[in-house]
């Protein structure tokens, strides 16, 4: 047996099912002894990059390693900015990744690898010898998995041609190392969490996305009514737990300006499974008077501004706040906090927005796309926003939700989504669901566009082009300089899509992105809607940020 | 940094005005979100300053000089203050002078000041705290104005 058919068993002994990539001399080997094996399907994207995005989306909607691959050198350096995404993104992932040959160091395709995957924050397994196939491949896994980042499995293309000899052994994949226990917390540290909440007068639960991994949800609820709470999410954990009454959306920038009003008179937060950046509470400006309490898996989390939470409960966020709630539950605490009827008359008409603004001709309001689209596609229908300008809108007036609801955020850049929308897809067996995201963006990764129809995606893409590099756009008009610079025209997206073999539609008002979501509902698959926006409407976050106001 | 550079007008007479200008517990009294806390030896004050970027409240606490010279009517404050939440310093050099302004009779009180904001806040609220600066310079104008009101009735 050679290493590359051991190596591609391997693969598969990990329980992989779909990769994503583009074949190159270096992979290649690999890729056909996978397509041998059979059960793993490889999706050929147009842009290397674009297959870790996917892998990376793969992750963030299974909580399962996502798998890419690329050739050597040229096919590796493709990978920075997904690679460094995925890292932010805490997403696992394994890149098999062929490598110029160990006896050839003049290789045309050359390339320090292992250099390149620490620039770009990636964990680094490679393959020295042929008996290193089995080690390999499980460490990358292993490493994936419990250290939750992409790792590159760097794979030389002479030693994949080497014979390997143990092949009567049976791979134990990476599963067999890691333990299924979760973190049960400290009752020391539980009880002085008890402590803090039973002294509290106006609690607030935020929540993010390791809460909702854990599955948190119910025993979140309960302790927030035992202890009067307000519910919060992070953005990564956007309209999650919005079905109770006292929910006030995201906790930062892309909250409501009610929200941020009532979180002034907190003085207990209590972070179940979120980081606590500088995002969520805007460096701590917004709790001036709260105390924390953090429980998270990790063993320690240094909160934004470089303070410690008030009290600290590494255990896994359902059993931490299982534990809490019991406790409080023992002393017989119940407090009316901030769940009053004045307060939930507050939160009626928290999501409005009804500045005006004069719209440019030819263009819809982006709220109203917002609005529409949020109206008429089903909430069994998965979210993902994407990055820039436009993100201010989206991760703000979506608030029903859906199966999955994931924001884009990681490493500030944009195009991203895109990748990470159709590896999402792909992972939840094709179910229909929409990525709303900047013209930048979409226009970064338009390639992938084919691919989408190529294998039949059924995501929706709906593009909020208001024909500019929009951050760039409003930050140049609010420092009086020339914002013109940063406008790019597009082509009609609508028209690129069917060109490339899906469906698409130009909308200039609110009845053609009605019409045209409507046309996808009915028949979901591979379709963009280019919605021409007014780039007079100004975000709500820009508002604040650029303008000071107080919105 | 951040320039302010206005021409306030008030429609009391110079002295009034100055009288106003001088008195520190008075100017204080006309900057949105401030209060003068005590006098040190160095006759310089402790102040608090809460203002609001967005929506986000930030509170200062800030050392506040003044140097006056009564017989040109013009002055100086410097003000320094760092806030105790997320480790935003502020610092502001400001100068004004009280001329007289014939038609109609009243005051105009040319102010050029340099506010500098760090930290980690500094990025946060980028072109807007200027905005917010200027904000809070049109409502001091308000306030001097009907101050002065009150101080000559």
């Amino acid at each position: 047996m050679k290493v590359y058919q051991r190596l591609a068993a391997n693969f598969k002994a990990e329980g992989v099912t779909h990769m994503f990539g583009i074949m190159g001399d270096a992979n290649m080997y690999w890729m056909h002894e996978l397509d041998k094996l059979g059960g793993v399907k490889m999706l050929e994207v147009r842009h290397e990059g674009a297959g870790l995005g996917m892998a990376d989306g793969w992750a963030r909607a299974t909580r399962s390693v996502g798998v890419a691959t690329t050739t050597c050198g040229p096919g590796v350096s493709q990978l920075a900015t997904a690679f460094l995404t995925a890292s932010r993104a805490e997403s696992p992932i394994v890149a098999f990744c062929g490598e110029h040959p160990t006896n050839d160091q003049e290789y045309n395709q050359r390339l320090d690898q292992a250099r390149f995957a620490a620039g770009c924050e990636a964990g680094f397994v490679r393959l020295n010898t042929p008996d290193d196939a089995d080690d390999a491949v499980r460490k990358a896994f292993y490493m994936a998995r419990m250290e939750s980042r992409p790792v590159m499995l760097s794979a030389p293309m002479d030693v994949q041609q080497k014979t390997f000899e143990d092949d009567d052994e049976p791979y134990k994949p990476s599963s067999t190392l890691i333990p299924p226990r979760a973190v049960r917390p400290d009752p020391e540290a539980l009880r002085q969490a008890a402590d803090i909440v039973a002294g509290a007068k106006q609690p607030v639960i935020i929540v993010g996305r390791g809460a909702r991994w854990s599955g948190a949800g119910e025993a979140v609820l309960r302790l927030a009514k035992r202890t009067g709470a307000l519910v919060a999410t992070t953005l990564m954990a956007k309209t999650w737990l919005s079905e109770d009454e006292y929910h006030v959306g995201v906790a930062g920038t892309y909250g409501t300006r009610t929200a941020m009003r009532l979180f002034e008179e907190t003085d207990c937060v209590i972070a179940v499974g979120a980081s606590m950046n500088r995002y969520t509470i805007e460096h701590g400006y917004l709790f001036p008077k709260a105390r924390y309490v953090q429980i998270d898996s990790k063993p320690h989390v240094v909160m934004a501004g470089g303070r410690s939470a008030d009290c600290y409960v590494q255990a896994d966020a359902r059993a931490g706040v299982e534990g809490l709630d019991t406790l409080l539950e023992e002393r017989s605490f119940r407090n009316v906090g901030y769940r009053t009827p004045d307060v939930r008359k507050q939160l009626a008409g928290q999501y409005e927005d009804r500045k005006e603004f004069p719209l440019d001709p030819g263009t819809v309001d982006p709220r109203e796309v917002i609005r529409v689209l949020e109206e008429t596609v089903p909430t069994s229908i998965s979210l993902f926003t994407g990055s820039g300008a436009t993100a201010g809108f989206s991760n703000i007036m979506f608030t029903r939700q859906r199966p999955l609801v994931l924001p884009s955020h990681f490493f500030g850049c944009i195009g991203q989504m895109m990748p990470a929308a159709m590896g999402a897809v792909v992972a939840t067996g094709n179910k229909p669901a929409m990525l709303v995201d900047g013209d930048a963006s979409v226009m970064m990764h338009l390639a992938e566009f084919e691919t989408m129809v190529r294998y039949d995606v059924p995501l929706l893409i709906v593009v909020m082009n208001n024909e500019a590099l929009g951050s760039e756009y409003y930050k140049l008009h609010a420092h009086d300089m020339k914002s013109e610079l940063a406008t790019i025209p597009t082509p009609d997206l609508g028209a690129v899509a069917r060109a490339f073999g899906g469906r698409g539609r130009l909308a200039r008002n609110a009845e053609d992105v009605r019409a045209a979501a409507a046309e996808w509902i009915a028949k979901p698959g591979p379709m963009m809607i280019d919605a021409r926006i007014s780039r007079s409407v100004v975000t709500l976050p820009y508002r604040r940020i650029h303008y000071g106001e107080d919105e | 940094m951040i320039e302010v550079n206005e021409r306030i007008e008030v429609p009391s007479a110079p002295r009034t005005v100055w009288s106003v200008l001088s008195d520190p517990h008075e100017v204080v009294g006309c900057v949105p979100g401030a209060a003068l806390g005590a006098e040190q030896e160095d006759g310089s004050f402790d102040a608090t300053l809460t203002v609001k970027f967005g929506p986000a409240k930030v509170a200062f606490r800030a050392r506040v000089a003044l140097e006056l010279d009564p017989a040109a009517m013009s002055g100086r404050v410097l003000a320094r203050g760092k806030d105790d939440k997320g480790g935003t310093r502020i610092r502001s050099n400001l100068t004004f002078r009280v001329e007289e302004r014939a038609e109609p009779a009243g005051s105009v009180v040319p102010i050029e000041a340099q506010v500098e904001i760090g930290g980690k806040l500094a990025s946060l609220v980028e072109g807007g705290a200027a905005l917010v600066v200027k904000r809070m310079t049109r409502e001091f104008t308000e306030r001097l104005a009907a101050r002065c009101a009150a101080a000559a009735a």
